[in-house]
């Protein structure tokens, strides 16, 4: 009963304290929103210049038909002010073409080689590129056709339901792991340094409670709010940025639990070396914000230097987020993420047990 | 004495090379307040949270209720109810939900209206301890001490930093939970309330007990007797003023007489005639008995708070 009623009044503490509710649900939403707005994976968009001084009809539609290019951003303008964008570096490429491109399909003579001139960025080669790559087939089609000669190939493209992975899908599991970490890293630091120097602990001591009773009810409702936690959060990415769960509920949760307890290890550990209450944000954020940063929350570890993706990958964040996103967004099953529950279960005991060693409910006897 | 709910026997505490508390042996009665009184780092608050099972004994041994503390600490602590010097409580709890966790530690219902209503809390029932006064707080504290129904409270300066009147109110339910029959444990480093709410009182003084009493005996021990201050409209002899009966000295500063007496019934009609048959007029006379403020500098030649 006792360790009933402890949870029970812990959770109402809990759930009243802003600053815990701040980096339990709070921070994640807001990192979610600027991060999900900015979506990364948009396409990209290529700025082409056209000049044509008095295009004839046919070259007009020509023109036309570029426009309806969907990674083209079609300038028009002379030839003197795209070059000067270019330079600029606002264009990628600027295409100059004749005014009778087209030939005239009423007039019967024979068609005459006309010339486009392309000015390519070189510091967007890979832009300019797509860009007269797009330009030749474009213009070989129209030769064929012109030419009136049988198509010989045909490529049909047919669509298939894939599961759509977008930068948001990848964003989500890895901010609910990052906003686990926060709360029961800061929530139990915090707490308890407080409680600590205000004599909390002590007066605790004074009744028959057995200490353990008071931190498994703090534990339990920690891991609680890691549920609901996880659960709200996936839920906004469903709701507001249509993300897709598709693994399974349950290993989620469990996953979450135990990604809970690692850092709840932690928590204690930082508040039994934290004298006061102002030393725990000092002592925490060394901590945790390099594994914020550095875990793949944000974006994949594979566009970091090859030692920090090593040294990352033994971090305890790392195998939560990725086994989390693995589970969320691919749908993996527990056998897929093996390796990296086995990399959370050492980091929870290695943790725990460091926990055990600074934690101090009692003062040291002397 | 058969009726002793606590005896504390050559109870020590070092630290290192400190000693906090230096082998102090005492009774408490059932029933009784017992002060405990001394300046501050006399050891009385780590003689207390021995007597609590908060602090390890060095040696010696704490019997509390037939019960050793070292040995069955738990069943100590759900028998004894604690004030802590400087407590705190839970934030973002209500003071209705605050006395209930802490009855939830002993393992018992508790009627949380009924004990804040017992401290004049009734209306801060929803309020957090945030929003309470200095003295609020202490009263909160009493509140959290009572929920188990303890045997024997612990007050630790349950009245340090409060006004006077805070003081007066805290001294009032003190009295109220003594009437009840609860013994009552309680250090201070003021004398006039030790004198107020104790039966007993136990001197503490560089981790030493130097005197246990009665106020009343402790008093006595302090030998000058009363003195007596008034003010005269013209000079007066004090050779003739040392000489009558019950006046231990005298002596006069401008047109204030103050006299030493141990049997003051007895001085203050001599004087009185004296200044009659002298023609002159006394006003504004006052007389103060001894305080344990005087005991403790004769006993340790200091005063209390320094």
């Amino acid at each position: 009963m006792t360790t009933r009623i402890l949870t029970v009044s812990t959770l109402k503490m809990f759930v009243r304290n802003k600053q815990s509710l701040f980096f339990t649900l709070f921070m994640p939403f807001i990192f979610i929103g600027i991060f999900g707005l900015i979506g990364f994976d948009k396409p990209q968009v290529i700025d082409v210049g056209v000049v044509a001084q008095a295009p004839s009809a046919m070259t007009q539609t020509f023109i036309d038909a570029l426009g309806k290019i969907s990674v083209f951003k079609i300038h028009r303008g002379t030839a003197a002010t795209e070059k000067a964008a270019l330079q600029k570096g606002d264009r990628d490429a600027v295409f100059i073409l004749p005014n009778d491109l087209m030939p005239n399909p009423t007039t019967t003579s024979a068609p005459v080689t006309q010339t486009v001139t392309v000015l390519q960025n070189i510091a967007r080669a890979q832009q300019a590129q797509t860009a007269i790559t797009i330009l030749n087939q474009l213009l070989d089609k129209t030769t064929l056709q012109a030419a009136q000669a049988p198509t010989l190939f045909n490529v049909d493209i047919q669509s298939v339901n894939a599961k759509s992975v977008k930068y948001i899908d990848f964003l989500v599991p890895g901010i609910v792991a990052m906003s686990v970490m926060q709360m029961a890293v800061f929530s139990v630091a915090f707490v308890f340094t407080d409680y600590k120097e205000k004599g909390i602990l002590k007066r605790l001591l004074a009744t028959p409670m057995k200490p353990q009773q008071f931190v498994a009810a703090q534990v339990m409702t920690r891991l609680l709010v890691a549920i609901v936690q996880t659960f709200i959060l996936l839920l906004f990415g469903m709701l507001i940025f249509h993300t897709h769960v598709y693994g399974s509920w349950l290993l989620i949760f469990l996953l979450v639990l135990l990604g809970a307890l690692m850092f709840l290890g932690l928590g204690f550990t930082i508040s039994g070396i934290a004298k006061t209450v102002d030393a725990v944000p000092a002592i925490a954020n060394i901590v945790v914000f390099p594994m914020m940063f550095l875990s793949g929350i944000f974006f994949p570890t594979s566009s970091m230097p090859a030692w920090l993706q090593k040294i990352v990958t033994y971090l305890p964040l790392q195998p939560f987020a990725t086994a989390l996103r693995n589970v969320v967004a691919n749908g993996d099953g527990f056998m897929a993420i093996r390796t990296n529950l086995l990399w959370m279960t050492g980091w929870a005991i290695v943790l725990i047990t460091l926990a055990v060693f600074t934690f101090r409910f009692e003062e040291k006897r002397v | 004495m058969t009726d002793a709910i606590i005896k504390v026997t050559d109870l020590k505490k070092v630290y290192g090379e400190f000693t906090a508390v230096d082998g102090v042996t005492f009774e408490v009665r059932q029933g009784e307040t017992f002060g405990i009184l001394g300046p501050n780092g006399a050891g009385k608050t780590t003689t207390m949270e021995m007597m609590e099972g908060l602090k390890m004994m060095s040696s010696g041994s704490v019997i509390l209720d037939g019960k050793s503390v070292a040995k069955h600490v738990r069943e100590v602590k759900s028998i004894i109810g604690v004030q802590l010097q400087a407590s705190s409580f839970f934030d973002y709890l209500s003071l209705k939900e605050l006395v209930e966790t802490f009855g939830a530690l002993y393992g018992q219902k508790v009627d949380a209206m009924e004990l804040l209503r017992e401290v004049q809390l009734e209306e801060k029932a929803k309020s957090q301890v945030k929003e309470l006064s200095g003295g609020q707080k202490q009263r909160l504290s009493i509140a959290v001490a009572l929920v188990n129904k303890p045997k024997v409270v612990f007050l630790d300066e349950p009245t340090t930093g409060l006004d006077p009147q805070a003081r007066r109110n805290l001294w009032d339910l003190i009295g109220i939970i003594k009437k009840r029959g609860v013994t009552i444990v309680i250090t201070t480093h003021y004398m006039e309330e030790a004198e107020v709410l104790c039966d007993r009182i136990a001197i503490m003084d560089h981790a030493k007990i130097i005197a246990l009493d009665t106020p009343l005996n402790l008093l006595k021990l302090a030998d000058g007797g009363a003195t007596i201050e008034f003010h005269i409209n013209k000079p007066i002899d004090v050779a003739g003023l040392k000489g009558l009966p019950g006046v231990d000295d005298a002596k006069s500063e401008d047109h204030v007489v103050f006299l030493k007496s141990k049997v003051p019934a007895l001085a203050l009609p001599a004087v009185f005639t004296f200044a009659q048959q002298a023609g002159v007029t006394i006003q504004n006379l006052q007389m103060q008995q001894p305080t344990l403020e005087d005991v403790f500098l004769k006993l340790t030649g200091r005063r209390l708070r320094e």
